[in-house]
């Protein structure tokens, strides 16, 4: 048992001895972040150390610690761990810090703590002292999750948001004042970045457009997440060749850009490409670009509208209505930021935008009852979280190895064609994949007079949605649908799908043959942590199928592909939001539990409305929506053109109406890599 | 592409009115022989011909839509994929002749004028130019000039 609160000493390395930089005091059971962001709840501040770095697990019977995928990782004494159990005997070393555990003789009972704060570093970490407990950040799933929470009315920016209009002229007066602007997009993530392109296109100048968000790169977080989920940048993505998000037009798509790369390097080959958008979605495998690809275009557009100059990196913690029809949006800036040590900042806008994307990942119930069971036994991993590891660990000898992938989407795919790579190297290497339920050939979902094509158990489609939801008949019928009626068409047409990829396919039949390859089916009844000659493994018992025996899996490890959390409750701005305001929520699919949050057909909050000032909102977060495809490139260009457009019939300032002659002109400066 | 039946029709007269048009002019005053009518003020001579096959080709795929996006309920991605356009588009030119050939065009001039190898040849290439320059227009000019136009399943205007 651990007896809290634990105290940590975090020492850094001169030139000279070691010395102690800071006493850090963690309340409660948590997942504690270690990185070189302020939004970390430990903070290291050297180049050294990577953004998000690590994280401390803490629960009740031990404490572990995990890599990030950190650039120079991370060490207990001199051994590098991935993800270990922490018993405090050697510190952990990060670059030149090293934290220690500090044994509970020296500050043992809550008395002592009393003392602790006379040493002036102590920093008791969310625990209601007036330290600043960072804000749970949307997008690291162990905090969200597991934050220790902080209720501190005092807190910025409660202490100025105080109702729910707030008055500009108070705000423009406070030391928190951090300008206007006429357009502000939350987030700072493609949603963003494709809202402000439009608005650039469209003819507003990029003074006048601020984004602000974690990171200067749009893509950053995705990649992550990609990278993640075994997507490098030679992968090739889901969405097609005209969703384009450096490119409001969509054409020149991926592909034409591919072939003629190609082509100026004699490679006739790339021709195909352009067969496959011919043949999309039906004859021929449909073609995807490359994330490497998509990244780098984003990073050209990026400098032709001049992002940058856009950007305003911080975390916003809270938006409220101003008394003179605008928004303000509170945001903590990075440390190195801070201004005499205030890194507390709030700005002014007339239209906003909010595209904060995912809140958090999920872990199906049983996985994270057994993550707080065995903290200190990295077994079992979100697809979406670094888990490095577990390629790592069976691919450095020949130990037969059993890996559990839970899921039937596009990621599973992935990670099996990931482990099927693996098994290059170790031919031990057996996949179990666990699915709900079995699917026979005729049980694909149906809409109307079409049915869905099912593969191995699984459904087929090209993209994450039926590709007419993107501007066809489907998108019309859920755009016009009461929300009763688009809960319907949703659950007819969602549900999880993979790809129809050749290879892929060949993976499947390849291991159903050669026997490495088994699909299960059921919930697991029970996880039991189990000792065996070849070290702990996770033993597993799958609720029988009626009429059929239990089946036992014995695994190393288990990768859980069923996605991430879009339920907008976890983002504290976001719930913080829906309840100030009273945000009507759409309709969430599965069990009619609540959504995303409502928008108009043109991505608008209409609850937000303040006088001329409007709030519109993209991606993920409005789930539920006018269009299903929300959370894709295409989605969020659809929304940005939609929400841009309607700016322009509201006379906002320097949005044209974007005839056929000013689109025309736009697209010859695209194309000539000239400012809009 | 993943049009609706309005979206269909209005695509189609879309391509007639930018691409079709044009390029027929063109073709009239090619064919144009002595005998046939001048344009006032320019004095050029023009044949009605083309014209006539271009309306033709507007009319039978305007019939044919329906059937299109009848065939479309069927599939689950309700979409239309760029390699049937470009398959029924010359489905729909067969289609044409046959008609020609059966003689719906016969009230306009004497069979033995009409029914020539060099017209059939003509009314080919006539027919190749407008389509491939319309399968371009689909594939991406359209949206260069109307961007909304891919989401607005064919429509033309604004959202
Ligand atoms: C693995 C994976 C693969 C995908 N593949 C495809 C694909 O192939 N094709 C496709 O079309 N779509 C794909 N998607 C879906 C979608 O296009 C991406 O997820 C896209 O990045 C969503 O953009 P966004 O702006 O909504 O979110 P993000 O790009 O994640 O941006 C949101 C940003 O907001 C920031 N943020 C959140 N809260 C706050 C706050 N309070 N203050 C400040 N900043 C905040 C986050 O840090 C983040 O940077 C994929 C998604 C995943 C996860």
């Amino acid at each position: 048992m651990i007896r809290f609160p634990i105290l940590l000493d975090i020492y850094q390395r001169g030139d000279g001895p070691l010395k102690r930089v800071e006493r850090i005091s963690l309340p409660e059971t948590g997942d504690y972040s270690i990185g070189r962001l302020s939004e970390n709840q430990i903070v290291l501040d050297t180049p050294e150390v990577s953004k998000r770095h690590a994280t401390l697990i803490v629960r009740e019977d031990g404490i572990a610690v995990s890599d990030r995928g950190s650039t120079n990782r991370t060490y207990i004494g001199d051994t590098e761990v991935d993800i270990s159990p922490w018993d405090g005997a050697l510190p952990i070393r990060i670059a030149q810090f090293e934290i220690h555990l500090v044994a509970h003789t020296a500050a043992s009972a809550s008395e002592t703590k009393v003392n602790v704060p006379q040493d002036n570093a102590t920093r008791a970490l969310a625990s209601g002292t007036p330290a600043p407990a960072p804000a749970p950040r949307g997008q690291s799933i162990e905090v969200a999750l597991n934050a220790p929470s902080a209720p501190d009315e005092m807190r910025f920016p409660r202490n100025v948001f105080k109702s729910e209009i707030v008055s500009a002229s108070d705000i423009k007066s406070s030391e928190y004042f951090a300008g206007e602007s006429t357009y502000l997009t939350v987030g700072a993530g493609l949603g963003s970045f494709v809202w402000a392109d439009h608005l650039r296109i469209f003819g507003v100048s990029k003074n006048d457009i601020r984004a602000i968000g974690d990171d200067v790169t749009p893509y950053a977080n995705y990649q992550r997440l990609c990278r993640n989920s075994q997507i490098p940048p030679h992968e090739r993505l889901r969405s097609n060749s005209q969703s384009t998000p450096d490119n409001i037009w969509g054409f020149p798509g991926y592909a034409s850009r591919e072939t003629w790369k190609d082509l100026k390097e004699f490679r006739f080959g790339g021709l195909t490409h352009i067969f496959q958008v011919f043949g999309e979605a039906s004859l021929a495998q449909t073609f995807t670009p490359r994330s490497g690809e998509v990244f780098k275009s984003i990073d050209s557009e990026a400098q032709r509208i001049g992002w940058r100059e856009m950007f305003v990196a911080g975390r916003v913690l809270g938006i409220r209505k101003t008394n003179d029809e605008r928004y303000a949006v509170a945001y903590r800036v990075p440390e190195d930021q801070a201004r005499g040590g205030v890194r507390e900042r709030i700005m002014i806008g007339k239209f906003l935008h909010i595209s904060t994307g995912y809140p958090a990942t999920r872990f199906t119930d049983d996985l994270q009852a057994f993550k707080a069971r065995f903290p200190e036994e990295a077994r079992v991993f979100n697809a979406y979280e670094n888990h490095e590891v577990v390629y790592r660990s069976i691919e450095q000898n020949s130990m037969p190895a059993t890996i559990v992938v839970r899921g039937r989407g596009i990621v599973a795919s992935r990670i099996i064609q990931r482990l099927y790579e693996a098994r290059s190297k170790n031919k031990n290497i057996t996949i179990v994949h666990q699915m709900r339920n079995p699917i026979a050939k005729n049980e694909g979902y149906r809409y109307k007079r079409a049915q869905r094509y099912v593969y191995n158990h699984i459904e087929n489609q090209a993209f994450n949605w039926p590709k007419g939801t993107w501007g066809g008949q489907l998108l019309r019928e859920t755009d016009r649908a009461s929300p009763e009626e688009r809960l319907k068409i949703y659950e007819a047409l969602g549900g999880t799908t993979t790809a129809d990829r050749r290879d892929w396919r060949n993976i499947i039949q390849l291991g159903l043959g050669d026997g490495w390859y088994k699909p299960v089916f059921g919930h697991f009844e029970t996880l039991e942590l189990v000792k065996t000659d070849q070290g702990p493994k996770i033993q597993m018992r799958l609720k029988a199928q009626p009429n059929q025996p239990p089946v036992e899996v014995v695994a190393d490890y288990v990768v859980d592909c069923t996605g991430l959390i879009g339920d907008i409750s976890h983002s504290p701005l976001l719930r913080d939001l829906v309840e100030t305001y009273k945000l009507p929520r759409t309709l969430g699919v599965g069990g009619g539990k609540v959504g995303g949050i409502f928008v108009t057909s043109d991505f608008e909050i209409a609850a937000l409305r303040n006088g001329s000032g409007r709030t519109y909102a993209a991606g993920q977060i409005t789930l539920g929506g006018p269009q299903p495809g929300v959370d894709t490139f295409l989605g969020m260009q659809y929304s940005a053109l939609r929400s841009v457009d309607h700016l322009a019939i509201l006379g906002a300032p320097n949005v044209s109406l974007f005839g056929p002659l000013r689109s025309f002109s736009q697209w010859i400066k695209w194309c000539t890599n000239t400012k809009p | 592409m993943v049009p609706t039946l309005k979206g269909r029709w209005l695509t189609r007269i879309l391509l007639f009115l930018w691409i079709g048009v044009p390029i027929t002019f063109l073709f009239s005053l090619y064919v144009a022989g002595p005998g046939s009518p001048a344009l006032p003020y320019i004095g050029w001579h023009y044949d009605l011909l083309p014209f006539q096959i271009l309306s033709l080709i507007l009319l039978v795929g305007l019939v044919m839509d329906p059937v299109y996006f009848y065939a479309q309920q069927f599939r689950w991605e309700r979409d239309w994929p760029f390699a049937y356009f470009f398959f029924f588009s010359i489905i729909e030119f067969v289609i044409v002749l046959a008609l020609v050939w059966w003689g719906v065009l016969d009230f306009t001039r004497s069979r033995s004028e009409l029914h020539t190898s060099e017209n059939y040849l003509l009314f080919t290439v006539h027919f190749g130019c407008v389509f491939i320059l319309s399968f371009v227009a689909v594939l991406g000019l359209i949206q260069i000039f109307m961007i909304r136009w891919r989401f607005k399943s064919g429509e033309w205007g604004r959202m």
